[in-house]
């Protein structure tokens, strides 16, 4: 069997008393696309309601599923989604991104400061995702509760993309 | 700047990929007219004022979309069909 | 005897702290609520340094951020910030500060002989000077010239400070802390709106903060409270706003523990209440050190404790300035009021009466006496009396900040009302109060800010409606009272009369801009740099512009302003990069086996974004040695190399060979499945976009790759096909860069490491023939098995989820481990192509052609492609296009530079030549230099000799044309 490797396997896991960030692997993640509403219902019927729009994860029993493109879904789950049509055009991508949890009080501040976007409590709360960039890469955040976010970086900008997020935490902690 | 995606609402600029004028009809593919392609591609006008144009949400849903745009005040009237 | 004193009592000081602070090296010690200006004077230090082209003594202009004059250099080595006013720092323990452009000390300034020279130093001497016969001698002045004019100095060293860069969202951003950004404040907050003030200052107050009265405090101190009370606003202090951008982007720059925190603000409506600053009088001398601004001297006077030590005169052409004599009187100061107006009005004649002030009317300042510090004035007017003084308090007026709200291009206006320009219309979302549009009264102010506020509801759509502002319980505004003298400034006089400080430009080089028809404001401060100093001519553009409309005969409203723009004040440009600095410029992107090649040897390259695996230590210690050895493996034996970077995309959907024939100029419609082609796709302008390898999946998935350089670039031309024109064609795509990662198993032997790597699978001749492609399941993920090769030996690409792609890198290394196989970075990938002949990046530079790169024959003649109309025009068949070609070199022992210049054996080797050399390496199966190349003609000089020319280093090489093929041109080792 050939063992699985982190792109942030040399990177060191961050804690402070407000803020922590650390790589939160071992998911599936698995691109499903179609045309028209056939695929959806096929989609359904294997991974459980699809959310109507982009920007709202829908957390099922065994896959979150997210919309992020009219036509295009994100199922994060144990495994990949079983049973699918064949208009479901399927895209494995488990390697293709790394998961981040930032995770804290400082959680918040630490991602506006990577990217243009209004984390304020009121503005991105659980449930909600943003498709958007940190340091010039693509990301995926999702506010899964309060102060915990879960970061989807492209595998080859992980590491880069972690130690942006680590200098933004350093930079609060110190005060800055 | 703010642009408006109709898929993710109001993001910055950065996050997007400006695609050039889009108020014109590309020529069916393979028409094999040369001067169709050609005023296409090499002749268009660069209006002072509302221009409809490209842009791609490349660090979000990477959605293509039409816009309007004030190219003389940077105001976007809104996205267009 | 020092013409300031500290009050013993009074001032918004903690007089319980002592701060210790030095000044060129002396230690003086003051209090926290100083500024390091404050500090200054109360310690008796009234000339802080020489100006900057006459080397003249210069004392505080002012309180704020429009000093001119008292420009520090705060803090040591890499912590260093020159050009701070004095008047911006809060004292804080153990701050260093240093004078600027003065040798040995302010004091004693030996440049100032510069003053001997002023006759010749005036508006345009530059220009005037260095011309003609003397036009080269500016080469051997200038290093003179510079020294003696100046500024402050960097520090050379990295900049020690932090400086972090932040999103903010907010429905009302107020610019400004005074009564009127306060009352706007509170009213947004009162009403639930998320509102973010941003203060200059390190207290919040504005104007307040210099008032003494007892009901302004209260007013000041309850509205902060309640602010504070509200969760949904923010107070920021040190605070900046910088620039205000489209979209109501706003940038504040704020001073932080570590340095600097720009936040990046987007703001739904923008309260402009950024009140207003003194303007000076002009008239000889008036730069002599005790020269002030009015309301300086009060909020010194106020705030900080400090006041003249005996005698003060105060020049004045409005009411306003008079509550600054009437508090000095108060505070025990001689004063003398010198009006510049006929006939004050008559409650001012009856106050100053009481207080024992003497009024000159009708009689402005002619000029001051005193050396390095102010001992007397002397007035204009019949009187021409000269009175002693230790501090002249003057105040032409007040000028309405209208820097930020004209940073949207609304141009100010002119009011007559107030002599001053007021911002000329505000943007809808934006909202102007108190002195910022002109009004300046404590009560209008105040009702001002509560409008805005309103407005700025509204404008957010907010609709509650919140409980009314009290104002504060001081008597009604009384009126301004300006009156601007018209009279053209006599430039006979004798003396300098200072327009803009920082820039030594005088009234006198004004009129001489005049003279020389540099007429518009614009001119204006381009010949003479007025205004574009540090201080962006905060208290000298106005009298500038007041004086041009004058000489030209025009009104103020004709002559306009220059046009505002960010910053508003300096800005450090750390401040702007934020932490995108060192390794952090750009995001480095990584193939999934870089820690891999880390661990083993490797040296890395950048190429553009990615760190590439470069060389490796098992074959040689530099570049130009491994890379020979690596090549030698792979066309002898077996190498491993890592082509992960390559752009990867699924094409999937009923419609999905459909799409890539049209994209493809070469057929793709019926490629088989388990079968792969190398494709080239062109710009609708018939110019090559990028090529790749794309196989054939099933019959609805295709797995395309693409350049490294061009994948993202690919993507989007594909989806905006997709999406924007062909919408009928049912087919996604999505990017598997980072996916998959993929090798390059190269060499003779590398169907015998397949074999060993892979002893279930079938990959002998028949199983997996040249482009062919198999997918089987190994160690519990699936690897793609692809028969290609970029480097012209028998080869295959080996693709598997990158997750996994490290562990089976190594396992094929082990696995044919007898076969002596070992990895080879890009030196050799590169190099082993070039002597293929395969096109790469540097060929496929957006200007080439199908036919220029010797690629005509793959297009297919029937079937439409993308560019194929455009391919076909007259300029792109031209004849003489240059075009692909092999070269030799000829010369042993010359090395052949990449980017050499190519021409004809007998041409003159001057301008473009007749084609560039676009790729170079030295073959270690020829042994020589050989390159690939675009030559005019192309390969119908085949045969002939050429030169390389590489003029930076006046090099030239011989070389021959040959095929651009130049090993194993039949293909035998490919198809092996």
């Amino acid at each position: 069997m050939l063992d699985a490797r982190s792109p942030l396997a040399s990177a060191y896991s961050f804690e402070a008393k407000d803020i922590a960030i650390r790589e939160e692997g071992g998911f599936t993640l698995t691109q499903v696309a179609g045309f028209g509403k056939g695929f959806e219902k096929s989609l359904a019927e294997a991974v459980g309601k699809l959310p109507a729009r982009i920007g709202v994860a829908q957390a099922n029993d065994a896959f979150t599923v997210l919309r992020i493109a009219p036509q295009q879904f994100w199922c994060v789950g144990e495994a990949a989604p079983a049973g699918l049509s064949g208009e479901c055009l399927i895209t494995p991508l488990s390697s293709g991104r790394c998961r981040i949890r930032v995770e804290g009080a400082h959680a918040r501040r630490t991602l506006a400061r990577g990217s243009a976007i209004d984390f304020d409590r009121s503005a991105f709360k659980p449930g909600q995702f943003v498709m958007t960039g940190i340091h010039h890469t693509p990301v995926l955040i999702h506010c899964v509760d309060a102060e915990v976010f879960h970061v989807y970086a492209m595998r080859t900008f992980a590491l880069a993309v972690w130690e942006w997020l680590v200098d933004a935490a350093e930079g609060l902690v110190a005060g800055n | 700047m703010k642009i408006p995606c109709p898929h993710c609402g109001e993001r910055d600029v950065s996050e997007f990929r400006y695609g050039g004028d889009a108020s014109r009809q590309r020529p069916a593919h393979g028409t094999g007219d040369l001067k169709a392609w050609h005023d296409y591609h090499f002749t268009f006008t660069n209006p002072k004022g509302p221009h409809t144009e490209h842009w791609q949400h490349v660090l979000g849903c990477r959605q293509w979309f039409r816009l309007s745009r004030n190219t003389a005040t940077n105001v976007i009237a809104g996205v267009v069909e | 005897m020092t013409a300031f004193r500290r009050l013993p009592g009074g001032g918004r000081i903690d007089r319980s702290r002592t701060l210790g602070f030095t000044f060129d090296g002396q230690r003086l010690f003051g209090r926290p609520g100083d500024t390091l200006a404050s500090a200054l004077l109360a310690n008796g230090k009234l000339l802080v340094g020489r100006s900057f082209k006459y080397h003249r003594p210069r004392g505080f202009l002012s309180a704020g951020i429009e000093e001119p004059n008292g420009l520090f250099t705060i803090g040591e080595g890499n912590r260093a910030e020159p050009n701070i006013p004095g008047t911006m720092v809060p004292l804080s323990d153990g701050l260093v500060a240093r004078s600027q452009n003065a040798w040995p000390s302010p004091a004693f300034d030996l440049m100032a002989v510069n003053s001997i020279a002023a006759p010749i130093l005036g508006a345009g001497f530059y220009y005037k000077t260095f011309i003609g016969p003397f036009r080269k001698s500016w080469m051997f002045y200038e290093p003179f010239i510079r020294k003696a004019a100046g500024m402050g100095k960097a520090d050379a060293a990295p900049d020690g400070a932090r400086y972090d860069v932040e999103y903010g969202f907010t429905d009302v951003l107020v610019i400004g802390s005074g009564p009127a950004g306060l009352a706007a404040a509170l009213t947004a907050g009162r009403a639930g709106a998320k509102v973010l003030l941003a203060e200059q200052d390190s207290e919040l107050g504005g104007s307040l903060l210099a008032e003494t009265s007892e009901a302004l405090e209260r007013w000041r101190t309850d509205t902060l409270a309640e602010l504070r009370s509200l969760p949904r606003v923010t107070l920021l202090t040190r605070a900046t706003a910088q620039g205000i951008y489209d979209g109501n982007q706003v940038t504040v720059a704020q001073h932080v523990a570590q340095g600097q925190l720009l936040h990046v603000i987007r703001a739904r409506s923008i309260v402009h209440a950024a009140g207003s600053l003194e303007r000076p009088l002009v008239f000889s001398n008036n730069d002599r050190p005790g020269v002030m601004l009015s309301s300086a001297v009060r909020s010194y006077l106020n705030r900080h404790a400090v006041a003249p030590a005996e005698r003060a005169v105060l020049a004045t052409n409005n009411d306003a300035a008079y509550s600054t004599a009437f508090a000095l009187a108060e505070a025990g100061v001689a004063v003398t009021i010198a009006e510049e107006r006929m006939a004050p009005a008559g409650d001012l004649l009856a106050q100053a009466a009481a207080l024992g002030i003497a009024i000159f009317p009708n009689a402005g300042i002619a000029d001051t006496f005193g050396g390095s510090q102010l001992k007397a004035v002397r007035l204009k007017g019949r009187h021409s009396v000269t009175i002693d003084c230790d501090v002249l308090a003057v105040s032409g007026g007040w000028n309405p900040a209208v820097h930020l709200s004209s940073h949207g291009g609304i141009k100010p206006k002119y009011d007559p009302a107030i002599a001053a320009f007021v911002p000329g219309g505000f943007a809808e979302t934006h909202f102007g109060a108190g002195g910022t549009i002109g009004h300046f009264g404590w009560q209008a102010c105040v009702r001002d800010g509560e409008t805005a506020g309103k407005g700025a509801l509204a404008a957010c759509g907010i609709g509650k409606s919140p409980r009314a502002i009290d104002p504060p319980g001081v008597r009604d505004d009384r009126a301004y009272g300006i009156a601007v003298s018209r009279d053209p400034f006599d430039v006979s006089l004798p003396g300098k009369a200072f327009v803009d400080f920082q820039h030594d430009v005088t009234a006198k080089d004004i009129k001489v801009a005049h003279q020389e028809g540099f007429h518009s404001v614009e001119h204006l401060k381009r010949y003479t740099t007025l205004g574009m100093a540090t201080d962006q001519g905060k208290t000298s553009n106005v009298n500038a512009i007041a004086m041009m409309a004058g000489l030209r005969g025009i009104g103020p409203e004709a002559a306009g302003t220059t046009t505002f723009r960010p910053p508003f004040s300096p800005l450090t440009v750390g401040a702007l990069a934020g932490r995108s600095v060192g390794k952090h410029f750009r995001p480095v992107r990584r193939s999934p086996l870089h820690d891999w090649h880390a661990r083993n040897g490797c040296t890395f390259i950048e190429a553009g974004l990615w760190m590439r695996a470069w060389y490796y230590d098992w074959a040689g210690p530099t570049p130009e040695t491994a890379y020979v050895r690596e090549m030698e493996l792979v066309r002898k034996g077996v190498g491993i190399a890592d082509v992960s970077t390559l752009g990867k995309i699924d094409v999937q959907g009923p419609d999905a060979a459909e799409f890539l024939n049209r994209v493809y100029v070469n057929g793709f419609a019926k490629l088989p499945v388990g079968k792969a082609r190398y494709g080239v796709m062109l710009n609708d302008d018939g110019i090559v976009l990028d090529d790749g390898t794309t196989s054939r999946i099933s019959d609805t998935q295709f797995y395309m790759t693409t350049t490294t350089a061009q994948a993202g670039e690919v993507m989007s031309w594909l989806e905006y096909l997709l999406q924007c024109h062909w919408t009928d064609l049912k087919v996604h795509v999505a990017s598997l860069t980072d996916e998959w990662g993929g090798m390059a198993v190269s060499g003779p032997d590398s169907r015998k490491a397949l074999e060993l790597a892979f002893p279930e699978a079938d990959v002998s001749n028949e199983g997996l023939p040249y482009m062919g492609v198999k997918d089987i399941p190994f160690g519990g993920t699936t690897v793609r098995l692809m028969r290609l090769s970029f480097s012209g030996e028998l080869a295959y690409e080996v693709h598997c989820p990158a997750n996994f792609t490290i562990a089976l890198w190594e396992h094929i290394l082990q696995a044919a481990a007898p076969l002596g196989i070992r990895p080879y970075g890009l030196e050799a990938l590169a190099s082993l192509r070039i002597e293929k002949g395969h096109v790469a990046g540097l060929e496929l530079d957006h200007r080439n052609s199908l036919d220029d790169l010797g690629l005509g024959k793959m297009a297919a003649r029937e079937k439409p492609y993308i560019g194929k109309e455009l391919r076909f025009r007259e300029a792109m068949q031209a004849p003489d296009r240059w075009s692909l070609v092999g070269l030799e070199a000829l010369e042993p022992g010359k090395k052949l530079r990449g980017a050499s210049i190519l021409f004809a054996a007998d041409d003159e080797i001057k301008g473009h030549g007749r084609g560039y050399i676009t790729s170079v390496t030295w073959s270690t199966e020829l042994n020589r230099f050989i390159a690939l190349g675009l030559y005019q003609g192309g390969l119908r000089h085949e045969g002939e000799e050429i030169i390389a020319a590489f003029p930076l280093k006046n090099e030239q090489v011989r070389l021959r044309i040959v095929s651009p093929h130049f090993i194993d041109k039949e293909g035998t080792r490919l198809h092996a």
